[in-house]
């Protein structure tokens, strides 16, 4: 082992790191059946935000049609996995694979807009493909819905209901299940995206974000950069799709929509834009915070009297969003900057600029 | 090698050694539903403690978004029924208990919901078609009964779902065969549904009516949640020329369809599917004499309403029991037939009980095992009889028609109580 | 034929309402660059304000809705001056950020609405109801009608304020260059306020309208504004007059696709027709039919 790698160990970063894996993996000994749910939530919804912070937080292409390529994703996963009795080991990566291609077919049409139009016409995007999904009742249902297939690696091996897999004692249940296979393609999904931003197309992108124009002046392909920031983005989106739905086990096209995509803009805008960890402590906040908030002792939950625990926890974060982004306008990896003495961020720089971004529009 | 590609291989190798281990150790299937016996004889599971002979029923509901207003009073009504038989010494002694949890109508939440209080709870209600269907799975793998307060086509289809009165389809195509052979109401029919699984229950009972002599259906228009305005819909039904129109929607749909078709000079029949009407739509709180809504009038001349459950204050036991209860326990509730129909289904769950206490098994299969032994449950007249059959298949199989009166509580006026047609009952 | 010019005036005055919200989210763009996803909630607070002063407390429908405009005026501009001003004092703002906090507020007071009205759909209590004239085979709802009298008042009002006031002039040359503006002396910070207050009227008339006959205030409405991104991004993000044209455009669409659509384009086409026009607009023209192609320098 080299001194640069133990001096690198004892760095606070690395040991941050080390400790979050570490509590990440004991989480679910210490949860209640209840919270071990949500926290699956929580880690399936950070895949999909790893990968919006490669298009968003990288590249900054602004999407609000992320929902979409959730969808077609878990659609792949149901239309592979129960109509066709797929392994899991194949229909999981398949449906990033599909979701990939959907990018890659939309991509183009995003290239030659841009900040807030580009937003608005990925709404489209979403809507647009909502209704397809509800015009192709044989593989979506239809409007009424369908069923999810449940992850089935083998016959010793398969996350169903009722199940339990025992490791030296350690019970682990269908929650559980789930929860550790979200975090194995969580951590390959970050570690990909870490090494990602180190290469040249990383780069690329965060000059893409910086000035486009500049970017493109330096020789850089914006076509190119951003059609990959689309295509990496909507295979994370893929995945996480295909595991959503099936922990979820049914879901109707409908469930697919803008509140869901904006439950993704808000994980990387909350967490920290253009940073690696910032998508998974947004998705934290995002997924999780909600269901503690509910399950806080003074909240009423039998809905007799008072305000409901739904309208109290959507309240307290709706306020909790804007007194956050207010206070820290880089999220909580900004906030994490401001107690290190380490030179900001690395790999990220400097964020979106409205003078920039929103007002270019505007002649100069 | 750098310490970039050394950090990288521990990861990969740590990924592949956790999937071996996986692999390796297997998942096998166990039981959760642990039982136990007491020492008064009693085989209990999860939710049943016999120390204080208290059961506990679940609540999965939505007291808050879209479906709210349907929620809210369904809520109400099942703590009615606890109430009540709390208040009367319960079931042999055993106090009933409401674990609540508002999931508003979104599957995700259900499930975090269902996950929450599973190991607690002996029974469950559940609240909605997409929401009941997330949690399906699970209830099924746990044993656990579950009573959905909705009605979908999958319902009578699963063993572990006791529904309580009669599927939409069915409702529909009992509504449509009386309107049409017994009231002589016209033959040309049209539809205006929901694009979900809700709506296409009312289509489904659209189709099993076309075997009724000379119906004619002219028309179908479909619509989303959220639409703001009616009037293509309308047009489209006007044009058509349809005398009967079936109206699969919620009731904030409902409502600007008929006014709309009211104001462009259109005045059809019309046959609501059970949760298109709240009281609402009549007047501004729901309540009897308080000032009538820019609607009420249209929706006065000719709509049917089919329910499960009879019209608030109609005069038959169920009914007079569940009102004085009601002013007892939750005065200040308004006519609805969502209180009514869940007050019903929880005097079901609670008959189910009954039968699991008599047999001294109150395990998950107990209960389950008592829902096929208590007969035929008459509810007092509340709603038609319900029946659970090894067979499965709908519980019940009439259907009861209201007509909108605004000039009587609850705005509901029963016209036929139990009518069936000659369509096909396992149709669901 | 009666159909269509039915459909027509239906369109028509649909889209005189998503032409107002239009107006309140180019009001607020043109002057900060956000767009305010908070529009569609305000709206919604809006019908009900209105709804629970007439019907509950009895004040007269036109007092209410005078009050309400004052109310979320006031609470539009206090929110810019307490909340959005803080964040557009630090460097390096990110733009998205500001939006994402339209989006908290936007959340908040949805839940707000359903914890203190309930869920339950309320009575709006207008004076018009379900009153029409009829006119040659037509149905004209006075609501309907109503609505394009008031957008038509607005629009001819909101031009002469832009064109004429002098505020109206300083809201422009901050929409220009912000920069530019603040040099030559004119209070930015005060011009942003007053987008907000200008956007949360528009709101109050736009719920006003999206909750008349037939429909009712319901927690639904707040949605509707999503269909006004149709409309402004057609129009171009920065034009009032690409707002409104916009808007009407998309109620247009919107209604003679739900009235015409071929089955062969499965069910409910209609719903995303406005968003199909738009794309197909923005493949032409990237910056919307009357926004104009940024100069960039290096």
């Amino acid at each position: 082992m080299s001194a640069a790698l133990v001096q690198r160990v004892r760095s606070p970063r690395a040991l941050g790191w080390t400790a979050g894996w570490v509590v990440a993996i004991l989480l679910p000994s210490v949860l209640s059946e209840g919270q071990e749910s949500t926290a699956t939530f929580v880690v399936i919804g950070a895949i999909g935000a790893v990968g919006l912070g490669v298009l968003t937080g990288y590249a900054g292409q602004i999407s609000l049609g992320h929902a979409f390529f959730l969808g077609v994703g878990a659609y792949t996963g149901a239309v592979l996995g129960a109509n066709h009795h797929w392994n899991a080991i194949f229909w999981i990566p398949a449906a990033g694979l599909v979701a990939a291609l959907c990018g890659l077919i939309i991509a183009p049409t995003a290239l030659r807009l841009r900040g807030l139009y580009l937003a608005i016409v990925t709404i489209g995007v979403l809507f647009i493909g909502q209704d397809i999904f509800l015009n192709s009742s044989s593989w979506t249902g239809g409007p009424e819905g369908r069923e999810f297939p449940i992850v089935h690696f083998s016959s010793s091996l398969d996350f169903a209901y009722g199940n339990t897999l025992n490791i030296g004692g350690y019970t682990i249940d269908h929650n559980g299940l789930y929860y550790y296979l979200g975090l194995i393609i969580l951590a390959i999904s970050l570690l990909f995206v870490w090494n990602l931003s180190r290469t040249r197309m990383g780069r690329a992108m965060q000059a893409v974000r910086e000035r486009e124009l500049a970017a493109s002046v330096m020789g850089i392909d914006l076509a190119r950069t951003k059609i990959a920031a689309f295509v990496v983005s909507s295979f994370f989106a893929g995945i996480c799709g295909a595991l959503y739905g099936s922990f979820l086990s049914f879901a109707q096209p409908g469930d697919w929509d803008l509140t869901l995509s904006i439950q993704y803009l808000a994980a990387i805008i909350i967490g920290g834009m253009g940073t690696v960890m910032g998508p998974v402590l947004g998705a934290f906040v995002v997924f999780g915070l909600a269901d503690v908030i509910k399950t806080l002792s003074f909240v009423s939950q039998n809905g007799s009297g008072g305000i409901s625990p739904n309208d109290f926890s959507s309240m307290v974060y709706g306020v909790l969003i804007i007194g956050f982004l207010v206070v820290e306008p880089r999220g909580l990896m900004g906030l994490g900057a401001r107690f290190t003495s380490r030179p900001r961020r690395r790999g990220g720089g400097a964020t979106l600029d409205p003078r920039r971004e929103g007002r270019q529009f505007a002649p100069d | 090698m750098n310490r970039h590609h050394l950090r990288q291989v521990a990861a990969v190798l740590a990924t592949a050694a956790t999937m071996v281990a996986l692999a390796a150790c297997g998942t096998s299937s166990h039981s959760s539903s642990a039982t136990a016996r007491t020492s008064t004889g009693f085989l209990v599971g999860p939710g049943v403690d016999a120390a204080t002979k208290t059961i506990t029923i679940g609540n999965i509901g939505a007291i808050t978004g879209p479906a709210g207003p349907l929620g809210i009073p369904a809520l109400a009504g099942a703590k009615v029924a606890v109430d009540e038989i709390n208040a009367t010494g319960g079931i042999d002694g055993w106090k009933l208990k409401i674990l609540f949890r508002d999931a508003a109508y979104v599957p995700q939440q259900q499930v975090q919901a269902y996950d929450a209080i599973n190991g607690q709870i002996a029974v469950l209600q559940s609240f909605g078609s997409p929401t009941t269907l997330a949690i399906q799975p699970q209830f099924d793998a746990a044993k656990l009964l579950t009573f959905p307060l909705s009605w979908d086509s999958a319902w009578d289809k699963d063993p572990l779902l006791a529904p309580v009165g009669t599927p939409y389809a069915l409702d529909i195509a009992n509504g449509l065969h009386y309107l049409i052979t017994v009231k002589h109401l016209g033959t040309k029919i049209g539809i205006v549904y929901q694009n979900d699984e809700y709506g296409a229950d009312g289509l489904r009972g659209l189709e099993a009516a076309s075997k009724i002599d000379g119906i004619k259906v002219v028309a179908k228009a479909t619509y989303a949640v959220g639409d703001t305005d009616m009037t293509a819909q309308a047009e489209a039904m006007k044009s058509a020329g349809a005398q009967i129109v079936v109206v699969t929607a919620l009731p904030s749909t409902a409502g600007p369809l008929v006014g709309t078709a009211a104001s462009l000079g259109y005045t059809p029949t019309y046959l609501f599917q059970g949760p298109s009407f709240v009281e609402q739509l009549v007047t501004a709180t729901g309540a009897f004499g308080a000032t009538a809504t820019p609607i009420a009038g249209a929706l006065s001349k000719d709509t049917y309403v089919m329910s499960f459950v009879t019209p608030w204050g109609n005069n038959v036991p169920g009914m007079r029991e569940m009102l004085r209860w009601q002013k007892r326990f939750a005065p200040t509730q308004i006519p609805s037939i969502y209180f009514a129909w869940a007050y019903a289904q929880t005097k079901v769950l609670a008959d189910v009980l009954r039968k699991a206490i008599e047999s001294k098994n109150l395990s998950r299969a107990g209960i389950d095992a008592a829902r096929l032994n208590v007969g035929t449950v008459y509810t007092g007249g509340l709603t038609p009889p319900v029946a659970y059959r090894p067979t499965l298949g709908p519980p019940s199989t009439g259907s009861i028609i209201n007509r909108v009166d605004s000039k009587v509580q609850g705005f509901l006026d029963p016209v036929a109580t139990n009518i069936k047609s000659p369509v096909d009952s396992t149709l669901g | 034929m009666t159909k269509f010019w039915q459909l027509a005036f239906e369109g028509f005055s649909l889209g005189c309402v998503y032409a107002l919200i239009a107006l309140g989210f180019t009001v607020i763009y043109r002057s900060s660059a956000v767009i305010n996803f908070a529009q569609g909630s305000m709206l919604l607070i809006a019908a009900y304000l209105i709804s629970w002063l007439t019907v509950n407390e009895g004040v007269p429908f036109f007092v209410s809705m005078l009050i309400s405009i004052a109310m979320l005026a006031a609470a539009a501009v206090g929110f810019q001056a307490a909340v959005l001003r803080r964040v557009r004092r630090m460097l390096e703002q990110p733009i998205f950020t500001v939006v994402m906090i339209t989006i908290g507020l936007s959340i908040t007071l949805t839940a707000a609405v359903d914890a203190i009205w309930g869920p339950q759909q309320r009575l709006l209590g207008d004076p018009w109801g379900s009153s029409a004239v009829h006119a040659a085979g037509v149905v004209f709802n006075w609501d309907k009608l109503w609505a394009i009298i008031f957008v038509a008042v607005i629009v001819a009002g909101f031009y002469a304020f832009d064109r004429y006031s002098r505020y109206g002039l300083a809201t422009r040359a901050t929409a220009a260059d912000e920069e530019a503006a603040l040099a030559v002396g004119i209070p930015v910070m005060r011009i942003h306020a007053l987008a907000w207050g200008v956007a949360g009227s528009l709101a109050v008339v736009a719920g006003l309208f999206l909750a008349g006959f037939p429909n009712s205030p319901n927690p639904a409405l707040g949605n509707s504004a999503l269909l006004a991104f149709p409309a402004i991004i057609l129009g171009g993000l920065e034009s009032p007059l690409g707002a409104v044209v916009g808007g009407i455009v998309i109620g247009l669409v919107q209604l003679l696709t739900q009235g015409y659509e071929p089955g062969w384009l499965g069910n409910n086409f209609y719903e995303v027709a406005p968003y199909v026009v738009m794309i197909i607009v923005l493949l032409i023209r990237p910056y919307g039919l009357f926004g104009a192609r940024p100069v960039e320098r290096l």
